[in-house]
């Protein structure tokens, strides 16, 4: 009797505690909600933590609602958000066709061009960055409306375990031909030299890098943007399966790795198992604080122009934001000089710095590679963007090319109608 | 033979015991791994991996993720929210339980299949639907939308068990009650209720537990940071690209110990049962 | 018989309310939307059955339905029993001879993965069946079976068979606490009688299994359904793969719904799904139904 009285009491509380919730609160501040998913730590969460100061400071009557978003909730839900009332008034939103490009094909993200415009942006970042800002009226990024700024950039490169490569009396590879040569020494004094993982995304990132080294601009436009025909079965993408195909009968990929996660592939670089990496430089920040026992350095894929790559997530402002010349402020402020520097001395990569403000070499390298890879018009996207679902498409399918049970004419074949189909 | 059967006896409580202790083992192991890797820091786990001790012990991992998401706030969240289910669904799987397992109305294995398949809908189905309803009813982002919705669902199970086992409700209680005058309502506060004890405590148990563990539809109902629960707060260590394993397993950990506290208190009333002799 | 089960109608009334509410409306909307192509947002078009005709195509589809097949094994058959006799053996001879404490003990252990979010289970697990650096592989190679030592969930003919074992691992401890509860309620008398009169070991099972036959097909119902639903564990351990080798059709309901953005093939999927469920259902319910209005019931 006792314990159901407790309980009753408790539950009321709750129920009242529950309900209370739902008043809103009313005052006469505008409320600026700002969303974004980037971790404190990072280098993006350091600038726009800044960047928020400065807003505050500029706009002292307003009041400043900052929500660190998970990835996941944004991801799956995004639209569903939007849609509603509850929308902020500006944040981060991932790039891409199936992302930023299907919101703004269904009507929910406000057009930005005219402040584009009006304050320089379309000056401040480099057309190669603009393609993932300006979306058409199909959703195709590329052309058209402005639906987003980004402040960050984003590529793929090669991790090198120095000390490895030193132990082993092995070169760093500055071609193609020195890179499977070192792979092969590698494997020789029974290493398996490549980190990977199959069942998330570094698969296709491999897989798109060995296709870019055979391929030019106007194959990744008709792949991306859909800018003329497209076929799987082209000679880049052809030589891209075979080639991977080929490295996992040498044993430079290790057939154990076909069902790890992308994280595993970090844990066989870090604990310095495997001494080269394929991968991104979302990596970059974390390496630098966590590798502490051995010397590490980047490089370009070799023999690449291109690259895996593109800008970071990008700033979109929902079409039902209430505060849209907040929004566009704010937006304003990440771009300005200091703030884009203080982005890059955290680690991140800024598309509008004052690279001599760097300090920390280490960050210097990183940002250096990506201003040559962006220079040489060398950002390719990723390979999923293309076509509604089709990461999980190239992660099955390079699974299956990986582990044999593909031949390199099937996998191509049935990533080929997927992506006819999905796009 | 008094020694032989004595000696037998022993050997059979070793033998059980130690079958018992292995399969807990197993069972238990993934827990393990989550403490140790709770408190590991971040260039631990990446030179050595998940499945080492940790070099030192560090709560870094997890102060950091209990600042990071307000973790208290998402217990409070959690804990109103189950509660209030758990309480709610229970009573109302009574009083449809009440209704077709002992009442046996008319349509009642109907009713009872329409409610099994409220527990079959897969969550994708409910999603839109229920989505597009909380906002008309201007309870999209409100807490009082979870709990509707997980009420019911565990409802659904709850009015499926409970009409089960009424089943093997002994008839000449109910006979006896009625004969001396009881109404509809007495008899089931004072006869069917607490002889349901031992399965209406399992409901609330699962019901808990289970509204506890829901990531789906609270993801989709709760935008706000503030009114988020558990899960959510837990898949904030899953970032885009990466993943923070020692926040990871520290918001597993902290995730997990509420629960593992209510089973452990409320699982003692899972075994109080009321013997047949006592009702009689 | 309908005299006296008048007047209990009143209490289904709240339930079946919010039953209509909450499952009922968004049911039928889905069905609806099933007919129809939509990206969640926006107005469907109406395509009739064309869904419904491509689902039957899809080679996808039809091997997520065979897995589930696999898996509704170790989901619903091997934790059944093994509750069954874990229960019993809980109950019959660990409370007597180690006490109500210890048995407790094990109760909670035996239920707590359960209770952690599956989420964070996908990851331990994928630690432990790591293929290189993997507690499982290592404990093998330790004391010498490291012959047997395997890529778990990365090799296609190992990959089913390990989820089914982490499944059965989850889900052990869901039929043995609703068994307890149902030993708890039973007469203890029963069970003298029949000491009493020599029973063995193995009758005294069959007589406790007899006792707690509602908990057992509920239990047995409630596990198909879910082995039918399965969608967290695959989404954390496998999504699906390798190839399609650990596909199920909930996930690929879901693959349609949020990642293509293909709601109205994901909701035909979804409502095959169901109307399997239901005819299941159906089948046992009205069983079960009949089985209690004959014997002593």
């Amino acid at each position: 009797m006792k314990k159901c009285f407790a309980m009753v009491l408790v539950l009321s509380l709750s129920m009242s505690l529950v309900f209370a919730q739902g008043q809103q609160e009313t005052g006469s501040k505008r409320t600026f909600k700002i969303w974004h998913y980037e971790s404190a730590n990072g280098a993006m969460g350091a600038a726009w933590d800044e960047a928020m100061k400065q807003f505050q400071a500029k706009h002292p009557d307003v009041e400043l609602v900052y929500e660190n978003k998970g990835f996941e909730q944004i991801r799956q839900t995004a639209q569903m958000i939007l849609n509603s009332d509850e929308a902020p008034d500006v944040m981060e939103y991932n790039k891409g066709n199936a992302t930023a490009g299907l919101l703004s094909s269904q009507g929910l993200l406000t057009d930005l061009s005219a402040e584009a415009a009006k304050r320089g942006w379309d000056k401040k970042l480099s057309p190669s960055l603009q393609t993932t800002c300006r979306y058409n009226e199909k959703g195709v990024m590329g052309s058209g409306n402005w639906y987003g700024v980004t402040n960050y950039g984003e590529y793929v490169m090669v991790y090198y375990n120095d000390d490895l490569f030193r132990q082993y009396g092995i070169a760093i590879p500055k071609t193609f031909g020195d890179l499977e040569t070192a792979m092969a020494a590698f494997k020789a004094k029974g290493i398996t030299p490549l980190a990977m993982a199959g069942a998330e995304y570094p698969s296709q990132h491999l897989f798109y890098e060995l296709a870019l080294s055979k391929a030019d601009r106007k194959m990744v436009n008709a792949y991306q943007l859909y800018e003329g025909d497209f076929d799987f079965r082209n000679p880049a993408f052809t030589y891209a399966a075979k080639k991977m195909a080929e490295w996992m009968e040498k044993g430079y990929i290790d057939k154990d790795c076909i069902s790890l996660k992308a994280e595993d592939m970090g844990l066989q670089f870090t604990n310095g198992k495997a001494p080269i990496m394929v991968s991104g430089s979302w990596w970059y920040g974390r390496f630098m604080t966590e590798i502490t026992s051995f010397n590490w350095s980047i490089g370009l894929f070799p023999g690449n122009i291109m690259s895996p790559g593109s800008s970071g997530n990008i700033w979109v402002v929902p079409a039902k934001s209430k505060n849209k010349d907040l929004a566009y402020d704010f937006i304003d402020i990440t771009l300005q000089s200091d703030i884009q520097t203080l982005l890059g001395n955290k680690g991140g990569i800024p598309v509008a710095a004052d690279t001599s403000k760097i300090t920390d070499a280490k960050i210097k390298d990183l940002i250096g590679l990506f201003d040559t890879l962006n220079a040489q018009d060398g950002l390719a996207f990723y390979p999923d963007w293309p076509a509604a679902g089709f990461y999980d498409t190239l992660v099955s399918n390079l699974q299956d090319l990986m582990l044999g049970n593909k031949t390199a004419t099937q996998c191509l074949d049935s990533l080929n109608s997927a992506y006819q189909e999905g796009k | 033979m008094h020694v032989q059967t004595h000696g037998k006896r022993i050997l059979g409580k070793t033998l059980a015991l130690v079958f018992l202790i292995l399969l807990m083992v197993v069972m238990v192991f993934p827990f393990i791994v989550i403490v140790l890797n709770s408190f590991k820091t971040a260039q631990d786990f990446a030179q050595n991996g998940p499945l080492g001790l940790p070099e030192t012990w560090s709560m870094t991992a997890i102060k950091n993720f209990w600042v990071r998401v307000k973790y208290g706030q998402k217990l409070w969240n959690s804990f109103s929210i189950s509660l209030v289910v758990a309480v709610v669904a229970v009573i109302l799987s009574l009083l449809n339980a009440f209704a077709l397992g002992i009442g046996k109305i008319k349509g009642s294995v109907t009713f009872l299949i329409l409610f099994v398949i409220a527990n079959t809908l897969p969550q994708e189905v409910l999603v839109y639907p229920l989505y597009y309803m909380a906002k008309l009813f201007g309870i999209y982002d409100r807490q009082i939308s979870v709990i509707i919705i997980f009420t019911a669902i565990q409802s659904a199970f709850g009015t499926y068990l409970l009409s089960s086992s009424y089943h093997a409700f002994p008839r000449e209680l109910l006979e006896a009650a009625t004969v001396d005058g009881c109404t509809k309502g007495e008899l089931l506060t004072d006869v069917v209720a607490p002889v349901s004890k031992p399965t209406l405590s399992v409901l609330f148990v699962f019901f808990f537990l289970w509204t506890w563990n829901e990531f789906f539809i609270p993801l989709v109902m709760l935008v706000s940071n503030a009114r988020q629960t558990v899960p959510i707060a837990i898949s904030v260590t899953q970032g885009q690209h990466n993943m923070d394993m020692t926040a990871a397993a520290a918001s597993a950990l902290l995730g997990v110990l509420p629960c593992i506290i209510f089973f452990a208190i409320f699982q003692r009333t899972l075994t109080k049962g009321i013997t047949a002799g006592a009702i009689k | 018989m309908s005299d006296r089960s008048k007047g209990y109608g009143k209490f289904l009334i709240p339930g079946f309310i919010l039953f209509v509410l909450v499952l009922g409306v968004p049911f039928l909307m889905s069905l609806c939307i099933s007919f129809t192509k939509w990206t969640g947002v926006g107005k469907p078009t109406f395509v009739g059955f064309a869904n419904y005709r491509k689902l039957f195509r899809d080679p996808v589809f039809w091997a997520s339905f065979s897995n589930n097949l696999q898996l509704i094994f170790a989901i619903t058959v091997v934790p059944t029993i093994a509750g069954l006799l874990l229960s019993v053996f809980l109950f019959d001879y660990v409370s007597e001879t180690l006490g109500n404490g210890i048995t407790n003990l094990f109760k909670t252990a035996y239920y707590l993965p359960q209770v952690l979010p599956v989420a964070i289970a996908g990851i331990v697990w994928g630690w432990i069946l790591n293929p290189t650096q993997g507690a499982l592989n290592s404990l093998l190679k330790a004391i010498g079976l490291g012959a047997l030592a395997h890529n778990w969930l990365g090799d296609p003919a190992t990959a089913l068979r390990s989820v089914m074992a982490i499944m059965i691992w989850f889900q052990i401890g869901y039929p043995l606490v609703i068994f307890l509860s149902g030993l708890q309620r039973s007469d203890p008398q029963v069970i003298e009688a029949a000491e009493v009169d020599g029973a063995g070991w193995f009758q005294k099972f069959r007589i406790y299994v007899y006792m707690i036959r509602p908990e057992l097909l509920v239990v047995i119902l409630t596990s198909l359904i879910y082995s039918l639903k399965l969608f967290s564990q695959i989404y954390v351990l496998t999504r699906g793969g390798p190839g399609t080798a650990t596909m199920v059709p909930s996930y690929f309901a879901y693959q349609n719904f949020f990642e293509k953005t293909k709601v109205g093939y994901g909701s035909a999927v979804a409502m095959v799904m169901t109307a399997i469920i239901i005819i299941l259902e159906v089948i046992f319910i009205t069983r079960q139904e009949k089985l209690s209005g004959e014997g002593e019931y």
